[in-house]
């Protein structure tokens, strides 16, 4: 009988046990993240989000690369991010709009945590959930300092 | 640039009232199937903390769902067990005691309308007394033959349904969750991250309604058993409860409360009609409350409803389908409206049309890329 509602492979959750927002987690721990993580494949070209728009998830590069650029200027991108990279993570703190609209620069596969699960996860996995927290906390910290020096940090 | 929030305007609103009532209607006619559903979503909703909580021990989902099942049905089952002697040995007593209340309810119907016959002309010229009399004659008559064996069928045929409901539940514990990810799935990338925020508007609107619906019925069942307690009615607390789930079922449950109390009251009280009447007195205030107050309170604001809206549709339910519709609007408008309003946000934004159009000439692209002359 086929399995409708199979989970997602076994490769993707390699790749994102090498996240650093997910460096903390315990190989049981990264499990139940997992059961979380939605996958989507993107053609080169085609819209992640939109500056603009209401976010609701963050999103990881499993395969392929992705462009981050001013709405509508993707000849001009702020980053370019690639294979172990995340983006959107702003998402899971609020619902405030994306700051740059974001686009496939080639065929990529990303893996999508949505911010309503991990709100979940605070309530059900406040372990986990803290874990997660605390590297999203020094992912921002970092990007405030390269700000603040006015050099390039890691997206 | 941060775009306006979307708000539904009247015709998305009106489109979902429709589609509500639609689905009342339908729903009417497979009712066998809607009643297992809805007490397996109230038993998946009570046993999921207890999922979260295995879990969060480090248990699988599979595991736990199985577990948290197996337990249930294990108390549920050891209930029965350990409650059928003393249910057995106390079934004659219960049986003379209904027969008690029901005598007391009808000498305090019967004496009701003696005084009123003999203090105004037009009730003893419209002789309700003797007329109440044979009716109750005649339905006692009849009560086996006409409406027993129909009861004992009607039960029969909902007793195999309704034992869907534990097997449901513990699907939606087990497989609940893959199938929120097989749904979204389908769904196109451009309208992928709204997808996922509707369908945990949905979830969360199907808890709320839940999770209001035992704070209303706790709320009324406090309410009236402090209210019985105080004018000395027995068994407060049992009655209080056996209403407020009676009232479940708007209205309709409400005049089923009502005549459990009077029934009660006048045979606690048989020379004193007053007592009785406290009792209606009571019970009407309690209903209101809950109607006007309470209800949107818990389960409106659950819903994010409108009080004038939520009494307004549960009337329109009960016109549409009934009984049914009276217990099944509520839940159903929530849903359907969660839906309704994030449909028409994605109908109404041509920008995420505009995406999905260009992914999938992206896809057409790519696909026949080898195909061109």
């Amino acid at each position: 009988m086929p399995n409708f509602f199979a989970s997602n492979q076994p490769q993707a959750f390699h790749e994102l046990r090498k996240l650093s927002l997910f460096v903390d987690l315990n190989p049981r721990e990264m499990k139940i993240v997992n059961g979380f993580m939605h996958q989507r494949r993107y053609l080169k070209d085609e819209v992640v989000f939109d500056a603009g728009e209401e976010g609701q998830a963050i999103y990881f590069i499993l395969e392929g690369k992705v462009l981050v650029c001013p709405q509508g200027q993707s000849e001009k991108p702020i980053a370019v991010l690639e294979q172990g990279n995340f983006f959107g993570e702003l998402a899971l703190l609020d619902g405030d709009p994306r700051g740059a609209q974001v686009r496939a620069a080639e065929n990529a596969t990303l893996a999508v945590f949505f911010r309503g699960d991990f709100l979940g996860l605070m309530q059900s996995h406040a372990l986990i959930a803290s874990k997660i927290a605390l590297q999203l906390a020094r992912h921002l910290g970092l990007r405030l300092r390269g700000v603040a020096l006015d050099k390039p940090a890691p997206l | 640039m941060k775009r306006e929030r979307y708000r539904s305007g009247p015709f998305v609103w009106l489109a979902i009232i429709a589609a509500t009532c639609l689905l009342l209607f339908l729903f009417q006619k497979i009712l066998w199937l809607v009643v297992p559903f809805l007490l397996a979503l109230i038993g998946y909703y009570l046993l999921y903390p207890v999922q979260q909580r295995l879990v969060l021990g480090g248990m699988s989902r599979d595991s736990s769902a199985v577990l948290v099942s197996c337990g249930a049905f294990a108390v549920a089952g050891g209930i029965i067990v350990l409650a059928f002697p003393w249910v057995s040995a106390h079934l004659v007593s219960w049986q003379d005691s209904a027969a008690r209340y029901i005598a007391g309810g009808l000498r305090f119907i019967a004496e009701t309308l003696a005084w009123a016959e003999s203090n105004y002309s037009f009730a003893a010229r419209a002789n309700l007394s003797d007329q109440l009399t044979r009716k109750i004659g005649e339905l006692g008559d009849k009560f086996a033959g006409t409406y027993l064996a129909s009861a004992a069928m009607t039960a029969a045929a909902w007793f195999p349904s309704l034992l869907l409901a534990p097997f449901l539940a513990f699907f939606f514990l087990r497989d609940g969750w893959r199938f929120k990810m097989f749904l979204s799935r389908a769904v196109p990338n451009a309208f992928f991250e709204r997808t996922l925020y509707l369908l945990d508007q949905v979830d969360y609107t199907a808890r709320l309604y839940f999770q209001g619906l035992i704070k209303l019925t706790v709320l009324d069942a406090l309410c009236l058993a402090c209210g019985l307690w105080l004018i000395g009615v027995s068994a407060p607390f049992v009655l209080g409860l056996a209403t407020a789930v009676l009232a479940w079922v708007p209205y309709v449950g409400s005049i089923l409360g009502c005549l459990l109390v009077v029934l009660v009251a006048a045979t606690d009280f048989p020379g004193d009609p007053a007592m009785a009447y406290a009792a209606i007195g009571l019970f009407i205030w309690v209903r209101l409350l809950d109607d006007f107050f309470f209800m949107p309170i818990t389960i409106g604001r659950s819903l994010k409803l409108h009080p004038l809206l939520t009494v307004v549709m549960i009337f329109v339910g009960g016109a549409v389908a009934g009984v049914a519709g009276l217990m099944l609007v509520l839940p159903l408008l929530g849903i359907v409206m969660v839906l309704g309003e994030t449909v028409g946000e994605i109908v109404t934004d041509p920008r995420l049309r505009a995406r999905h159009v260009f992914a999938k000439r992206l896809r057409q692209r790519q696909v026949t890329r080898d195909l061109q002359a």
